[in-house]
């Protein structure tokens, strides 16, 4: 019985060809077919090596055209036929230019290699600078826009993040993300703009993780609420209760670091035990605290001034 | 019976699943017996040439004329050697597929004779006659005729007669079967083991699996009712069908030599084969029973680079080292 590679080689001529192997890699998606599956489908199909690279998700596949899994260190070639899948590449271990099958298969194993690795080895941290200026743009065109999205693996949704150092357009779970990072709501791609003008707000409320900046390092901005409209305050270092806490600061290095817990903990000794002091100390503590700041944080009403404050003194450090 | 259960069938594996779309073109799940000319002109099965069996001398080739059954035609033998041996270890005697209506000795040898060469095992694969043209007990005497012949020719092929070995796939696996039971009723030759690849081998062809996935996957119940009425004509289905033509009628399943069976759960065959191996067991049998998921019926030939098709080879090879102790 003539297998699968012989039968598409004898067709390589043929339309029919590329139908068929359209129809190989839908029914390997419809199936939720593994990343091996999908290898070996370009290997057996191009009767040719197939390997799939992602450094940064830990991806090393290389299959040979009888199926086997059989992984090399060599370096690809420069003119093997290859396609990039955000930032994995696929090759078939055949010098270009592809026919039109050949580029059938890049292209049909590419998409359905990028389902997979979205949705079992994480999201990509996108590598393309220039795909995302463009994504949360608003004043780019429109199609412009969705061929970026496309180009960095999003289909129909996806979320802003705002990096000290930059910015990152993603979708599905949040991988670990280094310091601080503000998230924007998840939202169609073409509102990716609004997603980034939500994270860049988040990110100013993100803390360093530090006894001089105590707080989250990672902030949704779906999670401020009303807060977020503090960022729009301006010149917080004149307000009066941000140079209280300035001035309650610089009297000992546990100070910020324990009104911060303090203030986000459900009850005092929830504090300590985070802070790891004995709950007297904590006491303690506060009132030397409130002495400083001139009103007592025990209170709800207190309490919310002080979550402000700390909230507007690190707007005041994130300008 | 519970209709909505029977129309669930088990999911092809996701390689396989796709795979079979190629392959439906070429051969539909339903074949009818109007159909078996187209079938066997239309290039389905390849003639495997010399060349390609020898494999770049690595085998010897021989075509053997000898004796059919009692008032029959000679039979031909294909008789492979492996050259890189010095002397055989045994010999595989191989029955081919094609549902008893298709196929010829030339079909489906990939894999035997990549055994012959790992093991250094004789090949022999029989041309028996088809059905309908030939009906039963033609074929299976056939075979049988073949078998006697090469186990009392084992010092002139020159292998160990310890290590003759029935082999075969679908139509051959249930031929294969067939022959374990005549060399035990009719005294002989001695087997050392029976490799049965998703084996035909129940005429009645109403097991739930072959209504389960019936106008589903390669070789459902229409066609092998097609495959069977060739066979057996109006006998099929009734009292009276030999366990030489069905192994699946025998009454006594024990003293037979060690089995291996392997079928896929989405098949036809699977329950008769996996009711095959249990009714082994249960006569103080030895046999080995694969049944691998969500693969269609020879899913292993039509897809060799598949994952599951690795595995089926893989198990296969293992149960020879086993068998042969090697």
């Amino acid at each position: 019985m003539k297998d699968l590679a012989v039968r598409l080689a004898a067709l390589d001529a043929d339309a029919g060809a590329a139908l068929r192997v359209i129809s190989y890699f839908d029914s390997l998606v419809e199936a939720r077919a593994g990343l091996q599956s999908i290898v070996r489908g370009a290997a057996v199909l191009a009767d040719c090596p197939a390997r799939l690279v992602d450094r940064e998700r830990r991806v090393h596949i290389r299959v040979s055209p009888s199926g086997q899994a059989a992984w090399l260190d060599e370096p690809p070639e420069e003119t093997w036929l290859r396609t990039e899948v955000g930032p994995a590449t696929l090759w078939l271990e055949r010098a270009g230019p592809p026919g039109p099958v050949e580029a059938m298969i890049l292209e049909r194993a590419a998409g359905a290699a990028r389902a997979v690795l979205d949705r079992t080895r994480g999201r990509t941290r996108t590598a393309d600078p220039a795909s995302v200026e463009l994504i949360v743009d608003a004043s780019a065109p429109p199609d412009v826009r969705l061929q970026a999205a496309r180009h960095l693996g999003l289909t129909e949704s996806g979320y802003a993040v705002a990096l000290d150092n930059g910015a990152r357009v993603l979708s599905g779970p949040l991988p670990t993300l280094p310091g601080r990072a503000g998230i924007g709501p998840t939202t169609p791609i073409l509102d990716l703009p609004a997603s980034w003008a939500a994270a860049r707000v988040a990110l100013r409320f993100a803390a360093e993780g530090t006894d001089e900046d105590p707080g989250e390092q990672v902030v949704h901005a779906t999670e401020l609420g009303a807060l977020a409209l503090l960022a729009e305050v301006h010149d917080q270092p004149a307000l009066p209760d941000v140079k209280a806490l300035a001035h309650a600061a610089s009297a000992a290095p546990w100070m910020l670091t324990t009104l911060h817990t303090m203030a986000a903990s459900i009850s005092l000794r929830a504090a300590a035990t985070t802070l790891r002091v004995h709950h007297s100390t904590l006491q303690d503590r506060i009132t030397h605290a409130e002495h400083l700041l001139g009103w007592t944080v025990r209170e709800p009403q207190g309490r919310l001034r002080l979550q402000l404050a700390l909230a507007l003194r690190r707007l005041q450090r994130h300008p | 019976m519970t209709l909505s259960v029977e129309m669930t069938p088990p999911p092809f594996d996701p390689e396989l699943g796709a795979a079979l779309q190629v392959i439906a073109e070429m051969i539909p799940p339903s074949l009818t017996a109007d159909m078996i000319p187209a079938m066997r002109g239309g290039g389905l099965i390849p003639m495997s040439s010399n060349e390609e069996l020898c494999r770049d001398g690595r085998l010897t080739l021989e075509e053997r004329q000898v004796p059919g059954p009692d008032g029959a035609p000679d039979i031909s033998l294909l008789i492979l050697k492996p050259t890189t041996f010095a002397g055989a270890l045994g010999c595989l005697y191989v029955a081919h597929g094609g549902g008893m209506i298709l196929g010829d000795n030339r079909t489906g040898l990939a894999d035997v004779l990549d055994w012959a060469e790992e093991f250094g095992l004789i090949l022999v694969s029989v041309e028996y006659r088809l059905a309908p043209e030939t009906p039963h007990p033609g074929p299976i005497d056939d075979c049988y005729a073949g078998l006697l012949w090469t186990a009392e020719h084992a010092d002139e092929l020159g292998f160990d007669p310890g290590r003759l070995i029935v082999a075969g796939a679908s139509a051959g696996g249930g031929l294969a079967a067939a022959l374990a039971l005549m060399a035990r009723d009719k005294g002989g030759p001695a087997l050392a083991g029976q490799l049965l690849m998703c084996p035909m081998l129940d005429d009645r062809n109403d097991t739930f699996s072959a209504r389960q996935m019936a106008g589903r996957g390669v070789w459902d119940a229409t066609a092998n009712e097609t495959g069977w009425n060739a066979l057996l004509g109006a006998a099929r289905g009734g009292p009276d069908v030999s366990p030489y033509a069905a192994p699946a009628r025998a009454t006594d399943l024990a003293n037979l030599p060690p089995a291996f069976i392997d079928v896929g759960s989405a098949e036809t065959f699977r329950d008769e084969d996996v009711a095959y191996a249990s009714r082994i067991w249960q006569a103080g049998g030895a046999a080995e029973l694969h049944v691998w998921p969500g693969g269609f019926h020879g899913f292993d030939g039509f897809a060799p680079q598949a994952a599951l098709s690795q595995e089926a080879k893989a198990a296969r090879v293992r149960w020879l080292h086993r068998l042969l102790d090697v």
